[in-house]
């Protein structure tokens, strides 16, 4: 088998797949690429047995088959050639690849592509039309607030609820919670499922600008595909926390003030506070909000006032400054509201005006203040 | 290098001469506080005791067979925190920079003032001022270094005081017994003698390579003792790096409730404390050790937390792991330890709003009437206070 391409073209595409490769592999051959050759196309395929992506490219070619390519060695020649046509001859006996350059020639050993692990198929699947900026856009919205904490696979992932034409992604750690709704999709199905962090983490950036993509989905995988790019991952199999349930209803206080103003305050006053626990104190008045937070092994102390709008009774809060640094950053409008009831419940963070089409609500835990 | 001048003051068998001052009955008399029961071992032990050969961590069954007309006492531990609060509080009032090393020792840095006041002056004056204010006797050591000044307070002891000026170390270690250096215990000793080392003197002649394939890395801070080399410096404050608790039973035990209420009462016992202190724990330690003395431990690490569920789930999950031989325990303990200052994190699934209110509601209690105000059913186990 022998064939050609550009080596910036191959570049981008495995890079976009070299992203399903993991890190310490069960098998040896999860190390490599699988080439396959049908037809001047060029189908690549990388997987870790949880997630794998499936790329192709047009190549010049003089016949069909497979080959494994080592993907570290692969990459590394490509990244330092500049752009030209380069040629893959494939040994079809000993799975020996060279590669030829403008420079010259490169060896490496390739293995069977039969030993390839099969990707699952997308048979007997569901499916979801919707835009691409759009999934990317509720991916950014909610991957932060997933748990790295493996003792809980369910909120390690985000949990996609598909209810017809509306999608609602939810993400937690226990600490903050995100749910994002949004109403620009097609699907004839109500179902629910979780998608794992890693599989979102490469779906954002290999998710085009604008483009239709398209979700299928079974009991044990879903199938992201875009363009000429194919992302499968298996599904977390556990029970999703019952997030409504603790989400509170009826919060007396209300605050209402700049999202901007509000973050950089809070970066400042994290500055002060204890690096391992970010504990920031929010002293709410009627119209004013006092931000501070104190290092006792350092002896560093910050106090900041903001003005603020809040009806309700005056509370004094602890929360974690990186939580709700991270979800005042993911909110775009230039006002939040953020309701509360009392020091030891959730606060509720959302944009002051709603967004046509979708619906954001975030919530952060606070800490036990003792007094 | 400026030459330092170090101070180090220590209480002369601090909790006999506290029990001394309440009852002066009891002075000149053979005088052991300790624990009395069972498995108790001598706490300190009065000057008249020591004759008898008795020594601090002696069990006091063996005290007892020593000499058995001393008199045994329980001891105060609050009452002896007082003292030595009324101690610490005129050194700080005299002293520049001051190291509290344990309840009756204390360490000063007086470098650079010799020459205004004379250290050694200054010294006797500061001896002459707690002995008269609290009436307790003190002695001291002065000299180049933290080591050497220990030293030299355990040979002026009791109730005197040794200057040990600069260039002079080398004389003075050089007789003394290996015995007498700081983290020479038992084991060391005996090698040592083994290996015919006996005084300091001989000890540092010792080539240090030598030492270091008998000892491993202590080696090498055993030759550097031996040559009365110490850079460590006097810190004003150490933040406490862990918080622990154990006990030893006074008759082994294998009853796995008893055991478990146990376990429970210390993490919440220490869960306690690191909220009235406004800290965390990021890593639990369980210790077991069996009637044997065989003593093993096991920790875990955790994300940040002060919460008395969590704990106890994670100290009883240890303790199932660890307590693997069907034999009798002689000791559990619990360590929380990766501490840092901050608020327990509320989590959205497992922290109900009664929980919460619960957990506030004793802390409430615990502050008003005491630590052992309330607890948990489990944890009342009969017979084992």
């Amino acid at each position: 088998m022998k064939f050609s391409v550009s080596s910036s073209d191959l570049l981008k595409q495995l890079q976009i797949a070299g992203g399903a490769i993991g890190s310490n592999p069960v098998l040896p051959i999860l190390e490599d690429f699988l080439f396959s050759v049908e037809d001047n196309k060029l189908t690549i395929s990388a997987t870790d047995l949880e997630t794998s992506i499936i790329t192709q490219i047009e190549v010049m070619s003089d016949g069909n088959g497979t080959v494994a390519v080592p993907a570290k060695i692969l990459l590394d020649t490509l990244k330092e050639l500049p752009q030209q046509p380069i040629t893959f001859n494939v040994n079809a006996e000993n799975y020996g690849i060279e590669i030829t350059s403008a420079y010259g020639k490169y060896k490496l050993a390739g293995e069977n592509g039969q030993d390839f692990p099969k990707i699952p198929e997308a048979d007997t699947v569901d499916t979801i039309k919707l835009q691409a900026p759009a999934l990317s856009q509720a991916i950014s919205k909610t991957l932060f607030a997933t748990s790295n904490d493996e003792l809980r696979p369910a909120m390690t992932g985000v949990y996609f609820q598909v209810d017809f034409n509306k999608l609602t992604f939810v993400a937690t750690d226990a600490h903050k919670l995100v749910k994002y709704t949004f109403t620009d999709v097609s699907s004839e199905v109500s179902t629910s499922f979780i998608v794992p962090k890693k599989a979102l983490n490469l779906l954002k950036s290999a998710l085009p600008s604008g483009d239709e993509a398209t979700l299928s989905f079974n009991k044990s995988n879903a199938f992201f595909s875009f363009g000429n790019v194919q992302l499968i991952c298996r599904l977390i199999d556990a029970k999703y926390p019952d997030y409504n349930a603790v989400i509170p209803v009826n919060n007396p206080n209300l605050l209402t003030m700049g999202r901007s103003d509000f973050m950089n305050s809070l970066k400042r006053i994290a500055i002060y506070a204890n690096k391992t626990t970010n504990q920031v104190i929010l002293n709410i008045n009627d119209g004013s909000l006092t931000v501070s937070a104190q290092d006792l092994d350092f002896s560093n102390e910050a106090t900041e006032q903001l003005t603020c709008t809040y009806e309700g009774e005056p509370l004094t809060i602890g929360f974690n400054a990186k939580f709700l640094i991270e979800m005042l950053n993911v909110l775009e409008s230039d006002e939040v509201k953020m309701e509360l009831s009392s020091p030891t419940k959730a606060g509720i963070l959302h944009p002051a005006e709603p967004i046509e089409g979708e619906e954001i609500l975030m919530l952060v835990m606070p800490v036990m203040l003792s007094n | 290098m400026l030459s330092r001048a170090i101070l180090h003051l220590d209480l002369d068998a601090f909790f006999v001469s506290v029990e001394c001052l309440q009852n002066t009955a009891l002075r000149g008399k053979p005088i052991i506080v300790g624990g009395t029961k069972g498995r108790g071992v001598v706490a300190s032990c009065s000057y008249e005791a020591r004759r008898f050969g008795i020594h601090s961590a002696m069990p006091t069954r063996m005290a007892k067979q020593l000499c058995p007309d001393a008199i045994f006492l329980r001891g105060d531990m609050e009452r002896y925190s007082r003292y030595s609060k009324l101690v610490t509080d005129i050194i700080a009032d005299e002293a520049p920079a001051f190291e509290k090393s344990s309840i009756d020792e204390f360490y000063l840095d007086l470098t650079g003032m010799d020459k205004y006041f004379g250290s050694f002056q200054w010294s006797k004056e500061l001896r002459q001022k707690i002995i008269r204010e609290s009436g307790l006797p003190i002695s001291f050591g002065l000299s180049i270094n933290k080591l050497v000044s220990k030293v030299a307070t355990g040979e002026a002891k009791p109730n005197n005081v040794i200057q040990v000026s600069k260039g002079t170390e080398g004389n003075f270690f050089a007789p003394l017994s290996i015995s007498k250096l700081p983290s020479i215990g038992k084991v060391t000793y005996k090698k040592l003698s083994f290996m015919g080392v006996r005084t300091i003197r001989t000890l540092r002649e010792i080539p240090v390579r030598l030492l270091e394939r008998e000892f491993g890395k202590p080696g090498i801070s055993l030759w550097k003792k031996a040559n009365a080399i110490d850079d460590s410096p006097v810190v004003p404050y150490t933040e406490r790096k862990s918080i622990s608790s154990e006990r030893t039973f006074q008759v082994d035990t294998i009853n796995m409730v008893e055991l478990r209420g146990k376990l429970t009462a210390m993490a919440m016992k220490l869960a306690f404390e690191l909220r009235q202190s406004r800290k965390l724990t990021s890593c639990v330690t369980v210790k077991i050790r069996y009637t044997d003395f065989n003593t093993f431990t096991r920790q875990a690490k955790i994300t940040y937390t002060a919460n008395d569920q969590k704990l106890i789930d994670t100290v009883l999950g240890l303790f199932k792991q660890l307590y693997q031989r069907r034999q009798l325990l002689r000791l559990v303990g619990v360590r929380f330890s990766g501490l840092v200052h901050g608020n327990d994190q509320i989590s959205l699934f497992d922290d109900t709003i009664k929980e919460i209110n619960l957990l506030t509601q004793l802390d409430h209690i615990r502050k008003r009437f005491g630590a052992g105000a309330i607890k948990r059913a489990s944890t009342i186990t009969k017979g084992a206070s």
